[in-house]
């Protein structure tokens, strides 16, 4: 985990401590906080390119699949999980042809930022950073959509560490 | 046997994806993309083109309305428009936000407006050239709108209440879903906070989509006053006002009857179910 702390937000409410994410996801958001906003645009765009390069790949098995369609977004989104041996969680995602830039952009920021951090740290990572690389203009006028992929990831380790509890018991 | 109209009452209105091509770099056009997508524009458009973002660049941040007319003004003299210029406006989810646009710049009355037929969905399905290049042209000084025409093209909360309960035509366009108060909001889409579902009481439901082919380019006329003239009782002359959930499905309405129908008293009322279904005191209707 990346560390430094006392960032305010525009309503100069304190955010967490970079240290509240994991090291890669703090390094994307440092980048994306550190652009005017036309490159934080074309970096947006530059990260959906990318999205596709996050769908499972060949021979690749997975713990758990979450493939929906939901009301919240324009098409069918899924999520796959696989963890290793060392509790590490590595995540892959498919997105329908709808699927809106933005959304495709969080799928390649979000898989990337959060490669190698266990399912309880993703659970626990507070959601404010999204504002943070999608810059303030952009969440006004898209604050209903921003958080989709990253409730998806969320709600897929949420079931692993669920199910992971539930067998430790029996 | 009625008779129907076989051809648009204003085909200059529209243009085809063969023509533009052609002409892109024509004196005295501008090509304008609007999308529901807000990354769409970086991803790629027709080359020449510029971005217009229906919120963030035509609503007022603080009142819910259009900006002032010196914003509009700046707008235009930004991307390099002026009062002769003929904008050709195009964009996602056929044209949604396209005719929205168009709709805005008639309510500061920009008159040379143009829809490209099929919008980008057709645009791209067909292969034509695709840009990252965001075009730079020389600033105008456009003037400053001396009016805005609300009172021709827009209907506010109390006119359409007043349409209502005179069961003048009333258009509800959005998904029978919605019109029947089982959803508040378009499938798929998120929802917008409404509290109430159902619909303006009187209004008819004709959804946006019904004016389009697949290729989301529009039907042909005849088809069009079939179901427009006939199947939702609106007629030359007579004031109509078509709604959706924000003003864009319906501004698609709204081209198609001002433009492709002829009507020429057909107001959009922008308002539309995030006003009513959310006012104090407003009747609802419901339907199974």
């Amino acid at each position: 985990m990346s560390r430094s702390c006392g960032k305010l937000d525009e309503a100069g409410v304190a955010l967490p401590p970079d240290g509240a994410y994991p090291a890669k996801l703090g390094n994307i958001i440092n980048l994306f906080e550190s652009l005017p906003e036309d490159e934080r645009r074309e970096t947006l765009v530059s990260y959906a390119d990318n999205a596709k390069n996050q769908e499972p790949r060949a021979r690749e098995k997975f713990d758990l699949a979450d493939v929906r369609k939901d009301e919240e977004c324009m098409d069918t989104v899924g999520v796959y999980l696989h963890v290793d041996k060392n509790g590490k969680a590595h995540i892959r995602m498919t997105l329908g042809p709808e699927v809106q830039t933005l959304t495709r952009s969080m799928t390649a920021i979000l898989c990337k930022g959060l490669e190698g951090s266990t399912p309880q740290e993703i659970l626990d990572l507070p959601s404010d950073f999204v504002t943070r690389i999608v810059g303030a203009e952009l969440v006004r006028v898209r604050s209903q959509t921003i958080y989709y992929v990253l409730t998806r990831i969320k709600s897929i380790c949420k079931v692993y560490l669920d199910r992971q509890r539930m067998a430790q018991v029996a | 046997m009625a008779t129907y109209p076989t051809q648009y009452a204003h085909p200059e209105a529209l243009v085809e994806t063969d023509w533009l091509e052609k002409h892109l770099k024509d004196e005295g056009i501008r090509i304008v993309e609007s999308n529901e997508d807000i990354l769409l524009y970086d991803t790629g458009h027709l080359p020449g083109a510029v971005h217009i973002d229906w919120r963030a660049d035509l609503q007022d941040s603080i009142i819910r309305d259009y900006i002032a007319p010196e914003k509009f003004a700046r707008l235009c003299g930004r991307h390099g428009i002026t009062p002769d210029t003929t904008c050709i406006f195009y964009g996602d989810k056929a044209n949604w936000w396209a005719c929205y646009a168009l709709w805005a710049f008639r309510l500061f009355g920009h008159e040379n407006v143009k829809i490209l037929n099929g919008g980008r969905d057709k645009w791209k399905a067909e292969q034509r050239p695709m840009t990252r290049e965001v075009p730079k042209y020389p600033a105008t000084n456009y003037p400053v709108p001396k009016k805005r025409f609300d009172k021709e093209i827009r209907a506010f909360f109390d006119e359409a209440l007043t349409h209502s309960k005179s069961s003048k035509p009333l258009i509800d366009v959005r998904s029978p879903g919605e019109y029947k108060g089982e959803i508040t909001h378009m499938p798929e889409y998120p929802q917008e906070g409404v509290l109430r579902g159902g619909h303006i009481p009187g209004a008819k439901s004709m959804p946006w989509k019904t004016a389009t082919n697949d290729d989301a380019t529009f039907k042909p006329a005849d088809e069009l006053a079939k179901i427009y003239l006939d199947q939702c009782g609106v007629k030359p002359g007579t004031d109509t006002i078509v709604y959706c959930r924000i003003g864009e499905r319906s501004s698609h309405t709204w081209f198609v009857l001002t433009y492709l129908l002829g009507l020429d008293k057909v107001r959009n009322y922008d308002g539309s179910w995030t006003e009513w279904g959310n006012k104090v005191g407003a009747p609802i209707e419901k339907s199974v």
